[in-house]
């Protein structure tokens, strides 16, 4: 059964690193452009993450995330350019078609806020086990019974994509066509997905007994399975950036 | 329909277990529009199902916790949590109202989420994309407003629109479609007055 999640297992500092100070360090990264926005504080920003990734030897992982977003970013820079309301410098003249200056500053601000923010979730994504995850929010007070269900999340979506593969299986050997027209595909949506949700709705049913009997709404405080593991810098990078943060308030108040 | 229930935070297992399948759901949902390349994205279906089930909250939950979720296969998903919860609550507010009672209403109910998605996304997409939704149809329509008006605002809701009413509409309808071909002993699982059969 494949992982759904991006997670990669290496052995690097950035791994080291506990999962809520990355969480801390999305909301950093994502504040401190608000704060000062300027390029160059973003282009700073942006470059911690990308140093990051390649320390924790993950960037090859990032490709497929980034292609997807450029992607984007480049509809976004054309039409920003040709388009954006207020554009008034020509910058660049291609026969009829004109690029106008501010509407380029503008996309560049949003491809400087885009690659930013997702880079830093890349760092947690990437670098951090989803059962850590969750193990560390709900020692920090977060319900167990919500850290199970997502925990959860990551074996049905698995368990469920194999029966998916049966179903459709089965299916086309009954002759359902899966190509063709756009009429003839949407015919063979419910045959799909009605087996596998129908299915999957009723089995929610003996989860649900499984678990009440194993004492899932017992209110005795839980204990964990695995010991707490220490992260011996996670208090030093943490003050880090809250005394960033509070130079970087201070820079935009006074200067 | 218990209308007291329907804001308790008091879950029962089975709500709770119901909101990974939700997920699941989603996800199955989105890979088989992706299989049969069809222009929508369809991946709400589960949560539409769990609050119709479980009520606004579980709906909210499940959304949110889908959204984080899918957030690590595809980081971008983690802005759109608010658009799922504000489904997950809308759907089950109006189906624990009375309103979606059958085929004609649940169209009407299918706009009406259409319309909370696209007026709770285009925020989200101006703040973060300068307000294209990344859907090529949506996105040509974008520059084409934005090229002939002054308003990015006016341009980024009609993109969502074109895009999120159909989607949302034919999810409320599929979903309703199930709704109604659960077994009924399974339904009458999270309508018996916040009180579920517990083994004490």
């Amino acid at each position: 059964m494949k992982s759904i999640s991006l997670f990669v297992e290496r052995e690097s500092f950035v791994h080291g690193i506990d999962p809520i100070t990355k969480l801390y360090y999305i909301l950093f990264a994502i504040i401190i452009p608000i704060i000062l926005p300027s390029f160059t504080i973003s282009a700073i920003c942006l470059g911690t993450s990308i140093i990051l990734l390649i320390f924790a030897k993950v960037m090859r992982k990032t490709l497929p995330v980034y292609s997807f977003v450029f992607f984007v970013l480049i509809t976004v820079v054309i039409i920003q350019g040709l388009f954006k309301p207020g554009n008034e410098t020509v910058l660049l003249q291609l026969g009829p078609v004109a690029m106008y200056k501010e509407g380029l500053q503008f996309a560049l601000t949003i491809v400087f806020r885009v690659t930013n923010i997702v880079s830093a979730f890349m760092i947690l994504v990437l670098t951090t086990k989803p059962s850590d995850l969750v193990e560390a929010l709900v020692r920090k007070g977060m319900s167990p019974r919500i850290g199970y269900v997502i925990v959860s999340v990551f074996q049905i979506i698995p368990e469920m994509m194999t029966t998916m593969s049966t179903i459709m299986d089965a299916q086309r050997s009954r002759g359902m066509e899966t190509e063709g027209k756009l009429l003839v595909r949407i015919k063979a949506f419910i045959p799909l997905l009605g087996p596998v949700v129908l299915g999957s709705l009723i089995n929610t049913k003996e989860r649900a007994m499984a678990l009440e009997v194993r004492g899932f709404n017992s209110r005795n405080p839980k204990t964990y399975l695995n010991e707490e593991k220490t992260y011996p810098n996670s208090r030093f990078i943490q003050a880090v950036m809250l005394v960033l943060t509070v130079c970087a308030v201070a820079w935009r108040m006074f200067l | 329909m218990n209308n007291q229930s329907m804001w308790s935070l008091k879950f029962s297992t089975a709500a709770l277990v119901l909101i990974p399948v939700a997920v699941g759901i989603n996800y199955i949902g989105k890979f088989i529009a992706g299989v049969l390349k069809l222009p929508l994205w369809l991946d709400s279906i589960g949560t539409v199902l769990a609050a119709m089930l479980g009520g606004p909250i579980v709906g909210a939950l499940a959304g949110a916790i889908n959204n984080i979720i899918y957030g690590f296969t595809d980081p971008i998903s983690f802005v759109y949590a608010i658009t799922s919860v504000a489904i997950g609550l809308a759907v089950g507010i109006l189906f624990y109202k009375g309103f979606i009672s059958g085929w004609g209403k649940a169209m009407v109910a299918g706009l009406i989420i259409g319309l909370v998605a696209t007026v709770v996304s285009t925020p989200l997409n101006i703040g973060f994309w300068g307000g294209q939704t990344g859907n090529v149809w949506g996105d040509a329509l974008f520059a084409f407003i934005l090229a002939n008006t002054d308003s990015t605002w006016l341009a980024s809701l009609l993109d969502e629109l074109v895009v999120d009413v159909p989607d949302k509409l034919l999810v409320v309808l599929i979903s309703y479609g199930i709704y109604k071909g659960l077994p009924r002993n399974f339904v009458q699982l999270y309508n018996n007055n916040d009180k579920v059969e517990t083994l004490d």
